[in-house]
């Protein structure tokens, strides 16, 4: 009887894995189809017969790297979202590291508030933010991207690291106090190394959606300061789409977020609803 | 705490203000009268013109059925990963990755993947006994598909949601509910979906504030057309802007988003949500 039970639980276990297979290839496909393109020669691209498996080629990513700007635009993608993340990082973690330890009036109507913040669209700000950075002479600098970065970053790092922040057991704050440790020094010292995961994760998703984004780098930045996102729509002219080039582009831009995504796995549905699911 | 509160006060509170003052002045920057107090006359304009309500209504289906098609499909996805299998781990990591991928790269890639003479799609659907569709261009169908693209990159996120809370229900629930002799979908329906209500209620929230603002996507895939099919707030917002330059009209056009936004957003949150659940 339980043999039965046993063997049928078996199988069932065997048709899920088969069903999700197949799903999961349907959700990988697409990208699966992007590589398998940035590594094919042009005429293997387009031929009228699909070919899943041609020689595989370096040229388009070699071509992507040593022609025209796209190089820099990588480059300077890594500076923008990286920086924008440290500051995020600084900034939400002076606000959420309070909201987490101290008892303060109206509180849940601060972290609420900047909750809050992550409803209005960018498309709503950007005219008044894009006529603010020109009277300052900062549209075309990257310094633009770095300041609206942190700003989109600001409300996740705050409602994430007040989450892992309040993870930290109070009595080992505590503790060092009494051994004569200052509020910076425990902070640092104790309360950072103990939810260091969880800022790491953080720092990535923040980075993720620096990197990804594209309305105002497309609007705020000029020939020689195009992030990733943007140096794609280089490839794309009136006369001529370069659909290898953008692949192998394509894949560049995604690979770094991907293996970030990996990692940070066990953090990223947190991350993602801002806290809410755990 | 304080630099960071000025600068997100800064950063929020200015441009929305700002916006707002903006939307009650006529000024257009190709305009050498410059900015001339213009009251409600930007608004008047909007909401009496037809392309005003038809970008709502494209922008309203896109949401709407993107994010009913996503609960549907996450929620289904996480039943199957549910209980373990071989392998589930790495299918698990696999299924999340279209949601990390920048929509810049979705849209050109489905652009590659949809063309009519040689993507891989239509090479599929003729082989199907179909003749080509010009998923993109072709009037009727263009809405639909950005809708799919939608689907195909954002249902990962609504399954891992729904994952992580059924894997947070107490097992004796169902368990007992077993012993009673309920059936599976009886067990779903009067024991699982209950308590899943305020995950739900998270993840199409957050479909939702980011549905909304889809602009990337049009950017690199139909541009607002075919005609005016995929016209979304979003995008005429940006035309008015950065196209035509009319400032006022389009800060008065992005507060009627705002506006659509939040009360769509608070209006669920409150349907769904007790009380019990905001502390």
């Amino acid at each position: 009887m339980t043999g039965a039970r046993r063997r049928r639980r078996r199988r069932m276990a065997t048709v899920r894995a088969v069903v999700a297979l197949v799903l999961t290839l349907l959700f990988m496909g697409p990208i699966l189809w992007m590589i398998s393109t940035a590594l094919k020669v042009g005429t293997d691209a387009f031929s009228a017969t699909p070919k899943i498996f041609a020689s595989p080629t370096m040229d388009n990513f070699v071509h992507v790297f040593t022609e025209g700007s796209f190089a820099r635009a990588l480059g300077t993608s890594l500076f923008t979202a990286g920086l924008s993340t440290i500051a995020a990082l600084l900034l939400g973690a002076g606000i959420a590291y309070p909201l987490a330890r101290y008892k303060i009036r109206g509180q849940q109507h601060l972290s609420f508030w900047i909750l809050s913040l992550r409803i209005i669209p960018p498309i709503v700000v950007i005219i008044p933010l894009f006529l603010m950075l020109r009277t300052i002479g900062l549209t075309g600098s990257v310094w633009s991207l770095v300041v609206i970065y942190t700003y989109m970053n600001l409300p996740l790092t705050v409602w994430l690291l007040r989450g892992f922040f309040a993870d930290v057991p109070k009595e080992v704050e505590e503790a060092s106090f009494v051994d004569g440790a200052g509020r910076l020094r425990s902070f640092f010292g104790i309360t950072v190394p103990l939810a260091l995961p969880g800022i790491v994760a953080t720092a990535l998703l923040a980075f993720i959606f620096a990197w990804n984004e594209f309305l105002f780098a497309n609007i705020l930045t000029g020939a020689n300061t195009r992030t990733a996102p943007v140096g794609l729509t280089e490839y794309v002219t009136p006369v001529n789409v370069e659909w290898s080039n953008i692949m192998a582009a394509g894949t560049l831009v995604v690979l770094p977020v991907w293996i970030g995504a990996l990692l940070a796995q066990r953090y990223l549905v947190r991350g993602l609803t801002l806290g809410a699911v755990k | 705490m304080l630099p960071g509160l000025l600068f997100l006060v800064g950063f929020a509170i200015y441009p929305t203000v700002y916006s707002l003052i903006t939307s009650f002045y006529r000024w257009n920057l190709n305009n050498p009268l410059g900015k001339q107090w213009g009251g409600w006359h930007n608004y008047d304009i909007l909401l009496k013109d037809p392309a005003f309500w038809h970008s709502v209504w494209v922008t309203v289906r896109y949401v709407a059925l993107s994010v009913v098609i996503q609960l549907g499909l996450g929620l289904g996805l996480a039943l199957l990963f549910f209980r373990r299998f071989p392998g589930d781990r790495i299918l698990r990591a696999m299924l999340m990755l279209p949601m990390v991928v920048a929509p810049v790269v979705v849209g050109l890639l489905w652009r590659f993947m949809l063309n009519a003479q040689f993507g891989i799609v239509n090479y599929v659907v003729e082989q199907l006994g179909f003749t080509r569709i010009d998923f993109l261009g072709e009037p009727g169908w263009a809405l639909p598909t950005l809708i799919l693209i939608d689907v195909w990159q954002w249902t990962p996120f609504v399954f891992l949601i729904m994952l992580a809370a059924l894997q947070g229900i107490p097992e004796d629930i169902l368990e007992a509910a077993r012993v009673d002799g309920a059936k599976p979908w009886r067990i779903f329906w009067d024991h699982i979906l209950p308590l899943l209500r305020y995950p739900i209620a998270v993840a199409v929230a957050l479909r939702l504030i980011d549905a909304f603002r889809v602009y990337d996507l049009i950017y690199m895939t139909t541009r607002g057309g075919p005609l005016d099919e995929t016209e979304t707030l979003s995008w005429q917002i940006y035309d008015a802007g950065f196209r035509s330059f009319d400032i006022g009209y389009a800060a008065a056009f992005s507060w009627l988003m705002l506006i659509l936004v939040v009360v769509v957003t608070t209006v669920f949150l409150r349907l769904m949500l007790r009380k019990e659940d905001l502390s």
